[in-house]
């Protein structure tokens, strides 16, 4: 049987998002986890708390976010 | 059409649609001299004029006790200048302020067109506007950073001194790429996937959803599976309310942190 590469390629971009997405989703836990941690003992810096904890989400997301895209890019070409 | 409704779903096993890259295909909806106008050019004005009405109308007039809507825009600025420029750049960002209001009340309409009714479309998520807006902030802090530390910006990123001597070029190194390059790009790539991701998602789930349960009447019993894909696209729905204002607010929080790196990038 002949194999078909055409839709080959589009299963393997899925699967290397998939992968992609392991990394960023551990990142994100460990940082939202932790400003948890941090908010509960200091309620008082909930504030600053939480702008670091979006910074430091939405740099870790932006690898998945990459891996989204390169999907499209892969699975297109 | 995206759907494929003119699938024979007694019949097929696959229901394809027509055109699977429909949603990524602008037409031409009419030009003006040599300017092809797309419904993204439109929504993206109706996006400004949006955001200049409401301010427009929100703070006409000052009083004492504003109205309503005065109290909610003034809110907006409040949050912008309070929660974003004032905790992270300091007492400078009165400077940026206009900026960083423009871009999050601008983003916030264009993200929120995601879920309108009848617009249905972010205008955040052709690449174009979210890479254009990330030039703009990329512009204003090399500038910004030329112009507070002269050119000990570029030697002090490129070699730092803190850093001990048998590392300081890796840091460097690492520091110019993730500074010049990696900032702009994933500034821009980050809004534009994240309301593609919820673009796609709405249309699949609630398209999905439509079509099983338009096809009850052939394929009986079988096609109540579409409440479910339903009842999960209107729970992605409101997610994507949240993501729309999150988005527009991680935007601006990142084009002031990067500011502010730029006004006092010693540490």
């Amino acid at each position: 049987m002949e194999g078909n590469i055409e839709a080959l390629t589009g299963a393997l971009a899925l699967i290397g998002y998939g992968l992609g997405a392991v990394g960023p989703g551990i990142g994100i836990g460990i940082v939202a986890g932790n400003a948890i941690t941090a908010m509960a003992r200091q309620p008082e810096m909930q504030g600053t708390i939480r702008t670091t904890m979006f910074l430091g989400i939405a740099l870790t997301e932006a690898l998945a976010l990459i891996g989204f895209v390169l999907f499209f890019i892969a699975s297109a070409g | 059409m995206i759907l494929a409704t003119e699938c024979d779903v007694a019949n097929e096993v696959i229901c394809a649609p027509a055109n699977v890259t429909e949603l990524f295909e602008f037409p031409t909806i009419f030009t003006i001299g040599s300017f092809e106008v797309t419904r993204t050019e439109i929504l993206m004005f109706l996006a400004a004029f949006i955001v200049l009405g409401l301010f427009y109308f929100g703070l006409r007039q000052q009083r004492l006790v504003p109205s309503k809507f005065g109290v909610a825009m003034e809110g907006m600025v409040g949050f912008v200048r309070d929660g974003i420029g004032r905790d992270v750049i300091g007492p400078e960002s009165t400077k940026y302020l206009p900026y960083l209001l423009a871009m999050f009340s601008f983003l916030l309409v264009g993200n929120l067109f995601s879920i309108t009714p009848i617009v249905n479309f972010p205008v955040t998520s052709r690449m174009a506007i979210p890479a254009f807006l990330s030039l703009v902030t990329y512009w204003i802090f090399v500038i910004v950073g030329f112009a507070k530390n002269n050119f000990r910006y570029l030697i002090d990123t490129a070699w730092p001194k803190a850093v001990p001597i048998g590392l300081r070029w890796l840091v460097g190194l690492i520091e110019l790429v993730s500074i010049f390059l990696l900032r702009p790009i994933t500034l821009a790539v980050r809004l534009f996937a994240n309301m593609v991701a919820g673009h796609l998602m709405l249309t699949l789930l609630l398209g999905s959803g439509v079509i099983f349960l338009a096809a009850i009447p052939e394929i009986g019993f079988k096609g109540t599976i579409g409440i479910f894909w339903f009842a999960l696209g209107l729970f992605m729905y409101l997610l994507e309310i949240l993501i729309a204002v999150l988005q527009a607010y991680i935007f601006t929080l990142l084009t002031a942190i990067y500011i502010e790196s730029s006004i006092h990038f010693e540490h």
